[in-house]
């Protein structure tokens, strides 16, 4: 076999043996050549075995040491003709020669490299990133360990329906691969770790097959519904020589925007029907809207049928300002509805259905019986067997499979040609009474903020008010959901514009606020200058506390507020439930969930990585200080941190 | 998940009465507000018994019977986990009865400067 091998596989081997055998043999390429053995004549025997062997690791022609052009720096030119402002990675040996590729022959830019310090920040930033930017970003991580730090931020993202471009290396094949760690780090299928919460993956086999790929994996991640895609970028493919000849031969597909899957006129006319004839149409938003346009669709179709409009808050759907946004008697509305329309829900089942989380598990309906449901989405495009986040079926009396911000603008139409066939008699009169039940929701919210507004530790209504006399100066954005602070926001901040929110996880894994924040302050200040609040839980901060690293290192301004309640407060009421079926008393529930004996300080943790940092506040009364100060720091250009002690929710 | 808990989480401990009212055991405000901590209440209902969205309404100062506290702690309607005798005995039910009646009022928005924010 080594008479055949070409000279440039023993190049290669040269190389890599330089490598691998560390300083015993790095030597000067001069001295290499002194050492290697002298060739056989024709009338001496046939090399031994250890003679083909220095042959092979030391022939004399294997003394081109460098190159100009690589596979590397053409998958940078590949990646630059996709819409990528960013890389996001925490470095690995698997991708090395993509990583110098990036930095210095694609100059960093477009995309800019970015340091995060545990993958898992690399894909929850890329996934904040998209929900405010409206486009992927891309993470890079590192084969094998790295793929599995990167698995939960990727299941985030599956479920929360996200565009992310992953890229991994890997050594495939064995006679290419360093002895040790390149083989820990070695797999035969790289994406099989995270193949069941991609949306697609793919193992390019040549420069070529890796562009091809790459243009298909980011057109696949922005055709709705969007989700995470994985490629993986074979080290040889990456590290061997590219000559003009073979470059040449190369061609980058054009990426072209594709238009979403719209939903069937016919389909469309009898929903229009449905809810034209309804007399307590609902609408459900869910995980609805990518833009303010969308958003303006939805207003105009609840004037249309002057139907309340439940925004369930995966997204910004619904402008909270409005009267028809009636998320605040979303079990009343869904009791008395006769038709609902659902818009790219999360959990149809579970909206309208309850099961009690006692012993035995019993289910009821919250709709009456007889109720007429319309779904307009693209759940049924994108499910996968293994993981359940599909939840349980719903079978709805109009399904229509189809991106419901594609189709609003044609479902507007049909509603407003079926009304203008007169089917419109009971429409103004459900509207004054959408006005009168809207008017009192602002005062029930400020009657229960009211309720523990002196209390020490801090209750989550005072925080959220205190921390809204400050930022309604400012055009702010808020990238944490509220669900675990009574929503406090959406029920007495005005959130009118899509860039105020962005839903939460998808995927419930604790650690996305942090590092989604992250990604998402990065979008806004480069649409321009938000301000930038993300509250994040004690728990969930743990998981990621340097992302605040990258934020100063890469000058990414937001504020964190730590909603510091010193537990796994969600766990705490499990465990909790538990002890109290089991009748066991609860003295010992705080073992496993409870966040203190020490305390933390999170001030002094904010400080180490580079943010400012401040707190913890106890009293009530000091938290407009603290939030002065830190949205000064944030306008200033600097990531800050507030620890706030708190209740529980 | 969220809809669950959320849409769940019953009224009934806020909400008017729908049994009579009836007289339960002297309770122990004092012993109630050490019990209304150590048996976990104020996990879900908030420690001034102010209530979450997500986990419990409001307690402080309820106005439902006692009879219908102790049958919610015990046969909880809803999400709540059931608190049966081995672990809240009736005695201590009437002690965080006790407690959750004389809890402090709470305070009129209108008299809050923050909560006369307009939306």
């Amino acid at each position: 076999m080594a008479e055949s091998e070409s000279a440039a596989l023993h190049r290669r081997r040269f190389l890599k043996g330089m490598v691998v055998a560390g300083g015993a043999t790095v030597v000067a390429p001069a001295a290499a050549q002194a050492q290697a053995p002298e060739k056989p004549t024709g009338n001496t025997s046939p090399p031994t075995a250890a003679a083909r062997a220095s042959e092979r690791e030391h022939p004399p022609e294997a003394d081109r040491l460098t190159t100009e052009k690589t596979g590397s720096d053409f998958m940078v030119e590949v990646c630059k003709t996709l819409n990528l402002d960013y890389m996001a990675a925490c470095p690995g040996s698997t991708f090395r020669a993509l990583q110098e590729s990036f930095i210095n022959y694609g100059q960093n830019k477009r995309p800019e490299w970015l340091t995060c310090m545990h993958e898992e920040v690399s894909v929850g930033m890329a996934h904040g990133y998209a929900k405010v930017a409206g486009k992927p970003m891309a993470a890079m991580v590192h084969g094998t360990v790295g793929t599995q730090h990167a698995a939960m931020g990727i299941y985030n993202a599956f479920c929360d329906r996200v565009p992310i471009i992953i890229f991994t290396g890997n050594a495939g094949a064995l006679d290419e691969r360093r002895p040790g760690v390149e083989w820990v780090h070695s797999v035969q299928d790289a994406a099989s770790t995270v193949r069941d919460f991609v949306k697609w993956d793919d193992y390019p086999m040549s420069l070529q097959h890796f562009a091809e790929s790459t243009v298909r994996g980011y057109t696949l991640a922005c055709a709705q519904p969007p989700g995470p895609v994985f490629i993986t970028a074979d080290t040889k493919l990456q590290e061997e020589p590219l000559d003009e000849r073979e470059q040449r031969k190369l061609k980058i597909p054009l990426l072209v925007t594709a238009s979403q899957p719209a939903g069937d006129p016919n389909a469309l006319r009898e929903a229009a029907k449905m809810l034209v004839a309804a007399e307590a149409p609902v609408i459900i938003a869910d995980r609805y809207a990518r833009s303010q346009a969308a958003m303006d669709n939805l207003v105009r179709l609840a004037e249309l049928l002057q139907a309340p409009v439940i925004d369930n808050r995966s997204r910004m759907n619904m402008p909270n300002t409005h009267y028809l946004c009636q998320s605040e008697r979303a079990g009343g509305l869904i009791a008395q509805a006769d038709c609902i329309l659902s818009l790219e829900p999360v959990d149809l089942y579970g909206q309208l259905n309850v099961m009690r989380d006692q012993l035995e598990r019993t289910v009821s309906p919250k709709s009456k019986k007889g109720v007429k449901v319309i779904c307009i989405s693209t759940r049924d495009l994108l499910v996968h067997s293994n993981y359940q986040d599909f939840q349980r079926y719903v079978g709805a009396d109009i399904n229509i499979t189809a991106d419901a911000q594609t189709t609003l603008p044609s479902l507007i139409e049909a509603v407003q040609r079926e009304i203008a066939s007169g089917g419109k008699n009971a429409i103004a009169m459900r509207g004054e009474k959408m006005r009168e039940s809207y008017n009192g929701f602002a005062d029930r919210a400020r009657a229960e903020a009211a309720l523990a507004w002196d209390a020490t530790p801090i209750s989550s209504a005072r925080m959220y008010m205190e921390l809204w006399e400050h930022l309604r100066k400012e055009d702010w954005a808020l990238v944490s959901d509220s669900d675990f602070s009574s929503n406090w926001p959406h029920r007495l901040w005005p959130m009118e514009k899509h860039y105020r929110f962005i839903g939460g996880s998808g995927g419930y894994g604790v650690g996305y606020q942090p590092v989604a924040a992250l990604g998402a302050a990065l979008a806004h200040r480069d649409a321009g200058g938000r301000v930038v609040v993300s509250i994040t839980g004690d728990g969930e901060f743990n998981m990621a506390p340097h992302t605040l690293w990258t934020a100063a290192h890469h000058g990414i301004p937001y504020l964190t507020v730590i909603q510091n309640n010193r537990a796994y407060h969600q766990e705490v009421m499990h465990v909790q439930r538990m002890a109290n079926r089991h009748n066991r008393g609860l003295r010992n529930v705080p073992i496993g969930t409870m966040i203190d004996n020490p305390n933390i300080d999170y001030a002094r943790i904010a400080q180490g990585y580079g943010a400012v940092g401040i707190g913890p506040i106890n009293d009530p009364n000091d938290l407009s200080e603290a939030f002065r100060k830190g949205i000064a720091a944030v306008k200033a250009g600097q990531p800050a941190l507030i620890d706030v002690v708190m209740q529980p929710r | 998940m969220k809809h669950l808990i959320v849409a769940v989480t019953g009224v009934m401990l806020a909400a008017g009465p729908a049994w009579a009212q009836t007289s339960g055991p002297a309770g122990n405000a004092e012993n109630g507000k050490k019990l209304y901590a150590q048996v976990g209440c104020y996990q879900c209902h908030g420690l001034a018994g102010q209530g979450a969205r997500m986990t419990g309404p409001r307690v402080s100062r309820t106005e439902f019977p006692f009879d219908g506290f102790l049958y919610q702690l015990r046969h909880p309607a809803n999400q709540m986990p059931p608190y049966e005798a081995a672990v809240v005995s009736d005695q201590e039910a009437a002690d965080l009865y006790a407690y959750l009646r004389q809890m402090p009022a709470p305070r009129d928005p209108n008299g809050i400067p923050l909560l006369k924010t307009e939306r």
